[in-house]
């Protein structure tokens, strides 16, 4: 059974259909990447499967839960985390502030000042292994507003990944980047995703991220969905071509 | 002539911590919750006219304590039940709505209190001048000053060493990734709210021991506040202790020279501050 189950979903934004009639099955432990031409609908199909908008038709089913109602912080709670377009990190808090929020949310830890000691340890450590995944040990008493562009985005995952997820969406984590960061960033998706074989799905700009990441492909454009299938057969499709190159299909 | 200088820039320093105390509070909920409490000035009012009824019973140091604390459990009710309700809409809602819990306020302390300034005892081995020479350095003065600068030490701790502090500059940097993450927004809000109203409400206690006390005392020291904020810059805690500090001392230094200027020169000086750096001292650019 899949682990995300998305299943015929649609936006209308008054007469704007902005995904129509999407489908989209996910397994566990899969790394899928969603592309598609600008104005494809990406990012809208994206915030309906995390909540942050309505479904006007379908459903979203995460481990066999429907997530109708369930608004986007429950989601969280529920295992679904997610990183935005634009870098959401806290510029004036250091690395490690910006890591220890949510591990002392997933530690359960809330807003009474006292802190068991066992927990306090725990939450150090776990705080300190997040950094070294990231990469970010040696700058992270750093203000994270002062990082680099893919040193930012490393903090970002990172705290997506402190939450303990059991889905990870990550919406074009290299946008706006050059190709060292791009590589950097790839790599540690790649490093993520086979360690821990955490559910990726991640819509991405860059073709090299994508077929270097992805186990499976889905095409969107126009909203409607194109193709799906591996790498391989993604390539092979005259369909996607056609919608890339902007021909006639 | 220096001991006349000495003597108002003492003034100006004390008069000066109250406004920072206040404009920190405000800065608090204004960083948070974009909420600009109007209804701060009252929420002063409130601590002092509540320690001057429970000092009877429980003492100066006991209302002291005390009367902050009630205050404080008063804002996070009002929070609660009226200001969190604006969240989110157009700051026109909040101001209007903090501003008609402001003038509440008022008439509800001059109806219960009554309209005459009341005395407000202070013990009176605190009241004795420290120094023939500097007869204005009383015991209560200094107090004062060790008081409110522990009171900001204390804040600067939460907001620096404390799981709540770490939350509350994250919220005021990007509140809905705070929430993303996880963290109870609406609690957060509460608190923060109540941390803003305590610290007026201890202004209070110590301004009712200073200034005496009329139901007014709370509109009086509001606008200072908000020009201290504007001064030291929104967001940047040390740069509204600066502002309010620094007007407290300009007015009494003006005290001295220009009598009739006390009031104005810190208006003036917010003029030049936005005329010159309009982010404010302390302030980061690009903000308000």
């Amino acid at each position: 059974m899949s682990f995300l189950k998305v299943e015929s979903v649609s936006k209308h934004f008054g007469s704007l259909v902005a995904v129509d009639g999407v489908s989209m099955n996910v397994q566990k432990g899969e790394c899928r990447a969603v592309i598609g031409p600008n104005g494809a609908g990406k990012t809208t199909f994206f915030n309906l499967i995390t909540g942050m908008l309505g479904l006007t038709s379908g459903r979203v089913v995460l481990d066999g839960q429907d997530m109708a109602g369930i608004d986007p912080s429950h989601r969280v709670k529920l295992g679904m985390a997610r990183t935005f377009q634009i870098t959401e990190i806290f510029p004036e808090l250091t690395v490690r502030e910006n890591v220890r929020i949510p591990v002392e949310v997933a530690a359960g830890l809330h807003l009474s000042p006292r802190m068991p000691a066992h927990l306090k340890a725990s939450v150090n450590d776990r705080i300190e292994q997040l950094l070294e995944e990231g990469g970010l040990t040696r700058i992270a008493h750093r203000y994270a507003g002062e990082l680099s562009h893919g040193d930012q985005r490393a903090c970002e995952i990172m705290m997506a990944l402190a939450l303990n997820p059991r889905l990870l969406l990550l919406d074009e984590p290299t946008a706006g980047m050059g190709d060292d960061e791009t590589h950097a960033v790839a790599r540690l998706i790649k490093r993520i995703h086979r360690e821990s074989h955490m559910t990726i799905v991640l819509i991405e700009h860059d073709m090299r991220v994508v077929f270097n990441l992805a186990d499976r492909i889905t095409v969107l454009a126009e909203g409607k969905p194109l193709a799906e299938g591996t790498p391989a057969e993604i390539t092979a499709n005259e369909r996607v071509q056609a919608a890339y190159l902007g021909g006639a299909a | 002539m220096t001991q006349l200088i000495l003597f108002n820039v003492a003034n100006g320093l004390i008069i000066g911590a109250f406004y920072a105390l206040m404009a920190i509070g405000l800065s608090l909920i204004m960083s948070l919750s974009d909420v600009i409490n109007f209804a701060h000035g009252g929420f002063l009012a409130i601590g002092a006219y509540l320690a001057y009824t429970l000092s009877p019973y429980v003492g100066f140091w006991g209302g002291l304590i005390l009367a902050p604390i009630l205050t404080a459990i008063l804002g996070l009710i009002a929070e609660k039940f009226l200001i969190s309700r604006v969240y989110g809409r157009d700051p026109l809602y909040s101001l209007l709505l903090t501003f008609g819990l402001a003038f509440i306020i008022e008439d509800s302390t001059r109806f219960i209190w009554g309209a005459q300034s009341v005395p407000y005892d202070v013990p009176g081995w605190l009241m004795s001048p420290l120094s023939a020479d500097y007869f204005f350095l009383t015991g209560y003065r200094m107090f004062m000053v060790a008081l409110v600068a522990l009171a900001v030490g204390g804040l600067f701790y939460v907001m620096n060493r404390t799981r709540l502090g770490l939350r509350i500059r994250a919220g005021t940097l990007d509140l809905e990734t705070v929430s993303v993450l996880g963290v109870n927004v609406r609690v957060l809000r509460n608190l923060n709210f109540g941390i803003g109203i305590y610290l007026a409400g201890l202004a209070g206690v110590l301004a009712a021991g200073q200034l005496g006390l009329q139901p007014t005392i709370g509109a009086s020291v509001i606008m200072p506040s908000f020009v201290a904020i504007i001064i030291g810059g929104l967001g940047s805690l040390t740069g509204t202790l600066l502002g309010g500090l620094l007007i407290g001392v300009a007015s009494g230094l003006t005290a001295v020279f220009l009598p009739s200027a006390t009031e104005a020169v810190i208006y003036v000086m917010m003029a030049l501050v936005l005329l010159i750096r309009p982010q404010g001292l302390l302030g980061e650019e690009g903000r308000f």
